[in-house]
């Protein structure tokens, strides 16, 4: 810092320091761009994910897929990966982040980078429609159950604390939204023959009225109900999962009636094309839906796309009587507007409780 | 013995109940404000042990963390040094129009929240924005790269050294200044000899904050940057990859060790100032 | 440097003005452009419509009010303190005066688990206010902790230089002439530190209103409740409702703009009077 060292610089001075500082910058900027290049014996490969699949890809898919790779072709690949929020990774890629594939929470998320041409093949007709892995949204409690939560119902209880986060702040959190709502359609449409929308409009009334906190993301609730806050916590059940495998007690139920969680993946048309790694972009596509990848998958908590692997895992797995998906809902347009949009069902309810304060 | 002297002795020794109360309530407000969650954080950090904080900060990526952060600090500093001081002098010593404006500009990144912070640079430099297409057809990246990471943080912390500087040049107005330019001094002397050792102080806490908040940067490097492990992510965006891991003992470490670096940091620029700058009149 | 004597710019003027200008320019000027134009891509009405929603609304009347109560309390706190660490010693005095600056070294993130842990509904002094039914973390109170934890040291900071350049000549001459502490106070030192607090007061309202990281794990984030403006505008991002995120933004930024114009006229004229 030229103020302290007490030599004389001068106005001169200034101007090459920020001179050299500019073009050292612009350099790390300019040669990071120059890293794709391939070189004879190895490719890079850009991932661009979201938070929760983080250790799956990190401990034994991508360690996995590399051996493959090389066993096959003999090239080394170097993987670059970023794993932030669905949606904001989304925004990234669709902005300049250079990813070579995108593995993303929602269908959506995906279906944007489509949208505006970085994608452009058809990305659902792979097999599993583009999906990679699944979930269920459950219900977590505290070890020994004291609230002695059952069902959906509990929640709505005045002595009971709910923690979910914000389907605003984060698209992933819509999967527990969207679970309350469909929960209650499906409920009721076996009790009486008929959906009933209000009965799952007072539903999830009951339970947005007892909710604590709204946190930022899915992993932010999680961590905020592991410092002891609220009785229950709505979340997806590879996070439970992974929780329990590493150690921590973490008890939940499934309900017996929720949404099945599917998560898309697919190459970026765009970023291959310019970093010239097709090839091994798309097989590494196809090596997650092979047996190995899903049962490294199911190790860590999520819920096979391939039917054979889920056979394998029955037990762990257990399918909810009632499981429905979006679909059930009306497929996520029809939900955008109708839950969230401006006169949307959770709109209007949060908007009565604050009247209600 | 002047009686006079004597009673302004006794006056100024002695101390006022009304001192006392004041000390201890602000060292009691310090005491719950800051003392307690450091040392929070302390117990925190080692709730787990030490052998959980020893794997957490020797791995590849978090010393690379680390080493981003000190590289996109030390940047930020020495332009926001240059540019703070040049502006605060062009403020509180020229007069045109529109300097009212210039200087209410001053203060407002930091109402800015950071996500709207990193949201504005991606517009603008992103590989589809204003000034970003332009880079991104040479090939250069701004944002999701080093350049971009350093202008959030730059903007983040621009305001500092300016607004430490400005109130001591408007207190201690142009005078001396114009006198030493009468009796001969250049430009350059009379800024080295008059002006600097007056605002010493003032640019002393403006780089101090400058660094603490480079060092602490959170929301904005993480939209600008991606997150890129081992590329793009600094100390505060590993810590937040850690929390997201459920590796809380590795979060508070990196957090602590960042608290201890700003400690021992601006402790060493005060030292300095104190040694080689010569006290205050 | 020297003023003009006749008026016209001198060329040792000219380059630091421009220079001033070119950066404000590019790191300010240019952004706030941008986002501001961005907003009004969608159409003025629908503008309009975007920033006058209710969530948003209330989400902008609580985010000013607990900046304007957080300055208040700055004010107060933050030149006690930087008086204490000027004007006394006392053991371990320069400690403390390192520690002032390292809110802004912790990540807000940090920031925010830990006024979780230490002073939530599940810490000693946490159950203790709730069980006088007082909830801190989760509900306004713990937004103004927070903001106090991550604004603390600008006050203090910029107080203390002027503090420390200050002559105790008048003061001196004050106490000899009779005046008691309380009148020298209010009548030689506060007026001339009027400026710098009220920088400071400026700066941390301006922190206030933009602070996010740690807000968002304390504050609870219930609409119409505890949901402030930047968790506000980040929602509407997230949603894809990108000119409803930016109005509010535009709005946030423009009001406080002119509150930092008022502050410094304020400290202008604090300024003229002084002298």
């Amino acid at each position: 810092m030229f103020d302290f060292k007490g030599n004389c610089v001068g106005g001169k001075m200034k101007k090459v320091i920020f001179c050299f500082l500019t073009a050292f910058l612009l350099f790390q900027g300019c040669s990071s761009g120059n890293k794709k290049r391939l070189s004879a014996g190895s490719v890079t490969l850009t991932l661009g994910a979201y938070t929760v699949p983080k250790e799956a890809y990190q401990k034994e898919i991508i360690p996995a897929f590399q051996k493959m790779w090389k066993e096959r072709t003999g090239q080394t690949v170097k993987f670059e990966e970023s794993y932030i929020a669905s949606g904001a990774q989304s925004r990234a890629i669709s902005s300049g982040f250079e990813a070579d594939i995108a593995a993303l929470s929602l269908e959506q998320d995906v279906s944007r980078l489509q949208q505006e041409g970085l994608i452009t093949h058809d990305w659902k007709n792979r097999t599993n429609n583009g999906f990679v892995t699944r979930s269920i949204v459950i219900i977590a409690f505290r070890p020994g159950n004291p609230k002695n939560i059952k069902e959906w119902k509990d929640l709505t209880r005045e002595d009971v604390d709910v923690i979910y986060p914000s389907p605003k702040t984060s698209g992933g959190a819509m999967w527990d939204v969207n679970a309350i709502y469909g929960a209650g359609l499906k409920v009721s449409e076996v009790e009486t023959g008929k959906q009933d929308p209000f009965q799952a409009r007072q539903l999830l009334k009951g339970i947005q009225r007892r909710v604590k906190t709204m946190d930022k993301s899915g992993r932010a609730s999680v961590t905020t109900f592991e410092n002891g806050i609220g009785d229950v916590l709505l979340t997806y059940e590879n996070e439970a999962l992974l929780r329990q495998k590493n150690g921590r007690d973490f008890p939940f139920l499934i309900p017996e009636a929720t949404i099945l969680i599917e998560n898309p993946i697919a190459i970026v048309d765009q970023n291959v094309d310019k970093h010239g790694n097709r090839e091994a972009a798309n097989a590494f596509v196809d090596f997650v839906l092979t047996r190995e990848a899903q049962r490294s998958f199911a190790r860590y908590g999520f819920r096979p796309v391939n039917e054979e692997i889920a056979e394998e895992f029955t037990k762990e797995y257990p399918k909810p009587r009632l499981l429905f998906d979006i679909s059930y809902l009306g497929g996520w347009e029809r939900v955008y507007t109708e839950l969230y949009g401006e006169d949307g069902i959770w709109t209007q309810i949060v908007r009565e409780l604050g009247d209600e304060k | 013995m002047n009686p006079e002297l004597n009673r302004v002795e006794l006056i100024r020794n002695r101390r006022h109940i009304g001192e006392w109360v004041t000390l201890s309530l602000v060292l009691l407000w310090f005491f719950i404000l800051i003392l307690i969650p450091i040392f929070g954080i302390i117990r925190e950090t080692f709730s787990q042990g030490l052998d959980a904080v020893k794997t957490s900060l020797a791995t590849p990526a978090s010393l690379h963390a680390f080493w981003l952060t000190i590289l996109l600090t030390t940047s930020a500093v020495i332009l926001n040094t240059l540019f703070g001081t040049i502006l605060a002098i062009v403020l509180a010593r020229q007069n045109f129009k529109g300097k009212l404006i210039l200087e209410s500009l001053l203060d407002l990144p930091f109402a800015v929240s950071p996500v709207v912070a990193g949201f504005m640079l991606i517009i603008l430099f992103g590989s589809t924005g204003w000034i970003g297409s332009w880079f991104s057809s040479m090939n250069i990246k701004i944002i999701y790269a080093l350049p971009g990471m350093l202008i959030a943080t730059l903007f983040v912390t621009f305001p500092f050294v300016a607004r430490e500087i400005l109130p001591v040049l408007r207190e201690f107005g142009p005078e001396q200044e114009e006198a030493a330019s009468t009796l001969g001094a250049s430009q350059w002397q009379t800024f080295w000899r008059i002006t600097l050792p007056t605002i010493k102080w003032g640019l002393v806490y403006g780089v101090t904050l400058t660094i603490a908040r480079s060092i602490g940067e959170f929301g904005a490097v993480l939209v600008v940057s991606g997150s890129i492990i081992n590329k793009t992510q600094t100390a505060t965006l590993r810590i937040h990859d850690q929390f997201s891991d459920f590796n809380y003992a590795g979060a508070f470490s990196a957090a602590l060790i960042l608290i201890v670096a700003s400690f021992l940091l601006l402790n060493f620029i005060k030292h300095i100032y104190k040694t080689k700058g010569g006290n205050t009149s | 440097m020297k003023n003009s004597q006749n008026g016209t710019l001198t060329s040792v003027e000219i380059v630091p003005r421009c220079l001033s200008f070119f950066y404000i320019g590019l790191l300010i000027v240019l952004p706030l452009i941008a986002i501001t134009a961005k907003a009004f891509q969608g159409g003025l009405r629908n503008l309009f419509h975007q920033i006058t929603l209710p969530e948003g609304i209330y989400s902008l009347k609580l985010t000013f009010f607990l900046a304007i109560i957080l300055m208040f309390i700055n004010i107060i706190t933050g030149t006690a303190t930087a008086w204490v660490l000027v004007r006394y010693n006392f053991p371990l005095k320069n400690i403390m005066n390192s520690l002032i600056d390292i809110p802004f070294a912790i990540p807000t993130v940090v920031t925010g688990i830990m006024l979780v842990v230490l002073y939530g509904p599940n810490s000693v002094i946490g159950s203790i206010f709730e069980n006088h039914g007082l909830e801190i973390i989760f509900n306004k109170p713990g937004i103004i902790l927070a903001l106090l934890f991550v604004t603390f040291p600008f006050v203090v900071r910029s107080v203390q230089p002027v503090l420390m350049e200050m002559d105790k000549d008048m003061e001196e001459a004050a106490q000899t002439l009779g005046a008691s502490r309380i009148s020298i106070f209010f009548r030689v030192i506060l007026p001339t530190l009027l400026p710098s607090i009220l920088t400071g007061a400026a700066l941390s309202f301006s922190r206030a209103l933009g602070e996010f990281g740690s807000i968002v794990i304390v504050a609870g984030n219930i609409p119409f409740k505890t949901q402030v403006a930047s968790v506000y505008i980040y929602g509407e991002i997230e949603s894809a409702n990108i000119q409803g995120a930016l109005g509010t933004a535009v709005v946030l930024l423009f009001s406080s703009f002119i509150v930092l114009v008022f502050l410094n006229l304020l400290q202008r004229w604090s300024h003229k009077h002084e002298s």
